[in-house]
């Protein structure tokens, strides 16, 4: 394929020399447009960076797995996981069968409820539901759960549901789902109970069976289920004499450590997924409990009644209007998004105005500054870097923010609450365009500031040591950043706040707390003032800089140009 | 008359000078270039011809003095009908040899269209074609250079400066550094390029100056240039030539074998040079030798180098430059 370039030279060899001086005469060239080159240059120079794409793509993608990765691991990640139960006292066996059959029963309800809201037609969601028995799912109140540890005999529960009447609840279901909804794919069991390898016999003693079985669970040997080999992930062992082993509440606060009796053995080569362990246990000790109350001669029914009474504890914001003080997750998110923000903010501008620095330093190491300034003013010079840098900085910001406004409202379903809250906190409050201001106020700031630096330094590494500084000061708002959001309106912040250097990530963290107006507006003026009056002193330090050769100057020296009026008659 | 001598002068210095700190980098220089007009700027390394040119582009300013380009007081009104390519030699390396120079000739007022049209006719005239879409940092120093070189003269400006424009390239390359700047000069645009290597300054320019330690020492045509120093025959002969030294016009003989001499006694040397005095006709030694019997085997009357200029004139910078001025009427207007 040719090139446009071939394409010109084609013509250039037909036609004769031609004189544009002529032809350019009628072009006049005004300061602004000479910006708006350079811009345009350092704008697609430094969106061809592998940096820049890699900080575009890195934030959305960070976001999206924050969201995706924790669905997936609930969703598909979940492996079936076999294990060997030996019950050699023989009365806990069919507990553990229920508890399990109703822990998956509970996640094929889950997984229903969500199919269902998922795919039914629109407004229909609430009928839809009711076809399928949404109140028998369980509210998930873990804390009255433990605490009955299970204390329910086979006789006071639920059955797991049969296998028929889910298909009955499909079938009623079907009216209100959308046509091209795929059909209802029931989650696979987790936990599978397998019989004991042959070789094992159930009635060994406790150590033997764990000699015998440790080969399996570090899965040197695999275990043979329908002509399959797998990893056994865990064997339950409990001994005959289990019931001698029970801790009565007096024995309770007995010395733990080696003395400690041991009850049920749970072997396994993964303990930090503690699932198939809890239901056990609760199992048994649910049982224990009942057979304990059922010895005492107790009311089981009226014991459950008993645990399961207690007085909720809500969680109330101040702040909020009457009716509305319940502190809900989105108000979590409300507190704490503003942190997320200001790291991203920290994370843009600084990306850029190192930029900006390579940039003028690429310039001047090479001694292109004088082309340049054969051409252009060095205030043309200085305003086209920072239009620029400001336009790649904005399509960073903005392709981030776009991002995590799809993302968020890709993801916000009943599925990830996360998602769907911060999603509403972002819709409903001034985050957004507030990330915006302090974005571009900081910008400025920085970048006169940087290019003062790279104005008067001949190489990144002579960079360097004014960069030891700069960094150091900038570390303040991260190293504050979590603790703001504790007390956002505390002398801390406020103080901070009113540094102009730091007003955009501090007034940025505290964004969510609404800050008193005087604070908002002063630093916000404040902000605008010392930013003008940076790039003002950047303006001259980079006139004088840009052509210097040699050693940095000394910060006395920077000083004296300050107040010279225009280019220096010494120094080259 | 005022607007007819600007029309012919594109660049005039008139006393001017260069203080850095204590350092005088360019000390009272004065010179003017004609427009049209081929003018080498030489100087061994360190006699001013980069800060002189910085000062002709209104990069530094002078300490004192006077400045006047295109007719203009600043480089900075007449800015895009100058091109310039810096004595360092730099491009941005990311970017492809036709954007470059786009980008430059855009900056000096071309429109975006003509720019590119333009960068690639001149790739293609001056052998870059194939590389038109390469990235700087792929291209050879050689290539960037001569990319460097289109992107200063790209908008076709009428007074051209470059500093050091052969430095670091090829025999071959140099020549087409040679054609280009020839190429120029064909369409009239003026030319001005420093060199400390003589002979790209003996082949191509009209007028050369030559300063040292920031001090004018010579300003003037070649020919001019030649006859700033002494004229010299050589001659080889077998015979004693101890008569011809009596000659007025002889300033000096030597021995011009090749080989190390303690003086003219020691034979037997056949090649001698002769140095004369300025304005004296070389057939008066011939005449002499053909009077006294001194039989020749050759006789050589030498045109000076470039070379030899330079070497006698900064050798001897110390004299009094007035003596090798013949220019100096510029300054005194």
């Amino acid at each position: 394929m040719r090139t446009n370039c071939q394409r010109y030279a084609d013509k250039a060899v037909r036609a004769p020399y031609r004189s544009w001086a002529k032809k350019r005469a009628v072009l006049p060239c005004s300061p602004m447009k000479n910006a708006f080159i350079i811009a345009l240059r350092e704008y697609s120079d430094n969106a061809k960076t592998k940096g820049f794409w890699i900080g575009l793509t890195f934030i959305p993608l960070l976001l999206f797995g924050s969201i995706q990765v924790p669905l997936w691991i609930e969703k598909k990640a979940a492996p079936i996981r076999h294990f060997v139960f030996v019950d050699q006292s023989g009365k806990f066996e069919q507990t553990v069968a229920a508890r399990l059959d109703r822990a998956h029963d509970r996640r094929v309800r889950e997984a229903l409820n969500e199919y269902t809201v998922r795919y039914s037609k629109p407004n229909t969601v609430k009928h839809a539901l009711t076809k399928i028995d949404l109140e028998r799912i369980p509210a998930p109140n873990r804390r009255v759960d433990d605490f009955v540890g299970g204390l329910t005999g086979p006789e006071a529960e639920r059955p797991a549901e049969d296998p028929g009447s889910r298909e009955a609840q499909l079938l009623q279901l079907k009216p209100y789902l959308r046509e091209n909804a795929p059909p209802f794919i029931e989650p696979k069991r987790i936990f599978h109970r397998v019989p004991l390898p042959k070789e094992i016999t159930p009635d060994w003693d406790m150590p033997s069976l764990a000699r015998e079985l440790k080969p399996y669970l570090r899965g040197d040997k695999r275990i043979t289920v329908d002509g399959q080999k797998v990893r056994l992930h865990a064997a339950i062992l409990i001994p005959a004499d289990v019931d001698q082993k029970i801790v009565r509440g007096a024995s309770a606060s007995g010395a733990p450590g080696l003395d400690a009796p041991k009850g049920i053995e749970y072997w396994s080569g993964n303990l930090a997924d503690p699932q198939l362990r809890d239901e056990i246990e609760r199992a048994v000790n649910g049982e224990v409990r009942r057979r304990e109350a059922l010895d005492r001669g107790l009311d089981v029914g009226a014991m459950r009644n008993v645990l399961q009474t207690h007085v909720p504890v809500v969680d109330l914001n101040p702040q909020k209007e009457a009716g509305q003080e319940t502190v809900s997750l989105a108000d979590r998110i409300r507190q704490w998004s503003p942190v997320a923000f200001v790291y991203l903010l920290w994370l843009a501008i600084f990306s850029i105005v190192q930029m900006l620095l390579n940039n003028t330093i690429e310039e001047k190491s090479n001694r292109l500054i004088e082309v340049l300034l054969s051409s252009v003013t060095p205030g043309e010079l200085m305003m086209g870097k920072l239009m620029g840098i400001s336009a790649i900085g904005l399509t960073l910001v903005g392709a981030w923010l776009l991002a995590m406004v799809g993302v968020l409202a890709w993801k916000s379903s009943p599925e990830s609450e996360l998602a769907s809250q911060a999603f509403m906190v972002i819709r409903t409050s001034n985050l957004l365009p507030a990330f915006l201001i302090y974005f571009l106020l900081g910008y400025l700031l920085y970048a006169g500031i940087f290019l003062s630096i790279g104005s008067v330094c001949n190489s990144l590494k002579e960079a360097q040591s004014y960069m030891s500084v700069i960094t150091m000061m900038m570390m303040a708002p991260l190293l504050t950043m979590m603790f703001i959001p504790r007390d956002p309106n505390g002398a801390l912040a406020t103080i901070l706040s009113w540094i102009p250097i730091y007003t955009p990530f501090i007034m940025m963290n505290r964004a969510m707390a609404d800050p008193p107006l005087f604070d908002l507006i002063g630093t916000l003026v404040l902000m605008l003032v010392s930013a003008g009056w940076v790039l003002w002193l950047a303006g001259k330090i980079f006139r004088i800089g840009i052509l210097r050769t040699g050693q940095p100057p000394k910060l006395l020296e920077m000083l004296s140009w300050l107040r010279s009026d225009s280019t220096p008659r010494n120094g080259s | 008359m005022q607007n007819r001598e600007h029309d012919r002068t594109v660049l005039e210095l008139s006393h001017v000078t260069k203080l850095f700190g204590a350092f005088q980098a360019v000390n009272d220089l004065c010179f003017r270039v004609p427009r049209g007009s081929i003018y080498g700027f030489l100087g061994p390394n360190g006699a001013g011809k980069t800060t002189t040119i910085r000062m002709i582009l209104d990069i530094i300013k002078p300490s004192s003095g006077e400045i006047t380009v295109l007719g203009k007081r600043s480089a900075l009104e007449v800015r895009q009908r100058l091109g310039y390519l810096p004595e360092e030699k730099g491009l941005y390396k990311k970017m492809k040899a036709w954007a470059i120079i786009s980008y430059f000739a855009m900056l000096k007022g071309m429109s975006r269209r003509d720019s590119r049209k333009r960068a690639c006719e001149l790739l293609e005239r001056y052998g870059l074609g194939a590389f038109a879409e390469t990235k700087a940092e792929a291209l050879s120093k050689g290539m960037g250079q001569k990319v460097q070189m289109l992107a200063a003269v790209a908008h076709d400006p009428e007074f051209v400066i470059l500093d050091e424009p052969f430095s670091g390239l090829d025999p071959v390359n140099q020549q087409v550094m040679e054609t280009l700047i020839r190429d120029m000069a064909d369409r009239g645009q003026t030319v001005i390029f420093s060199t400390h290597v003589m002979q790209h300054a003996e082949r191509l320019c009209d007028r050369i100056l030559l300063i040292a330690k920031g001090r004018k020492i010579f300003d003037g045509t070649l020919p001019e240039a030649r006859r700033a120093i002494p004229r010299r025959v050589r001659i080889e002969t077998e015979d004693d030539i101890g008569q011809l030294r009596e000659l007025p016009e002889v300033l000096a003989i030597f021995p011009n074998d090749g080989l190390a001499r303690g003086g003219v006694s020691a034979p037997p040397c056949s090649h001698w040079e002769f140095q004369l005095r300025e304005n004296a006709d070389p057939q008066i030694i011939l005449q002499a030798c053909f009077t006294k019997g001194i039989r020749l085997r050759s006789f050589n009357q030498a045109e000076p180098s470039l070379h030899e200029v330079f070497v006698h004139l900064v050798g001897s910078d110390a004299a009094p430059p007035s003596n090798t001025m013949p220019n100096q009427r510029v300054c005194n207007q």
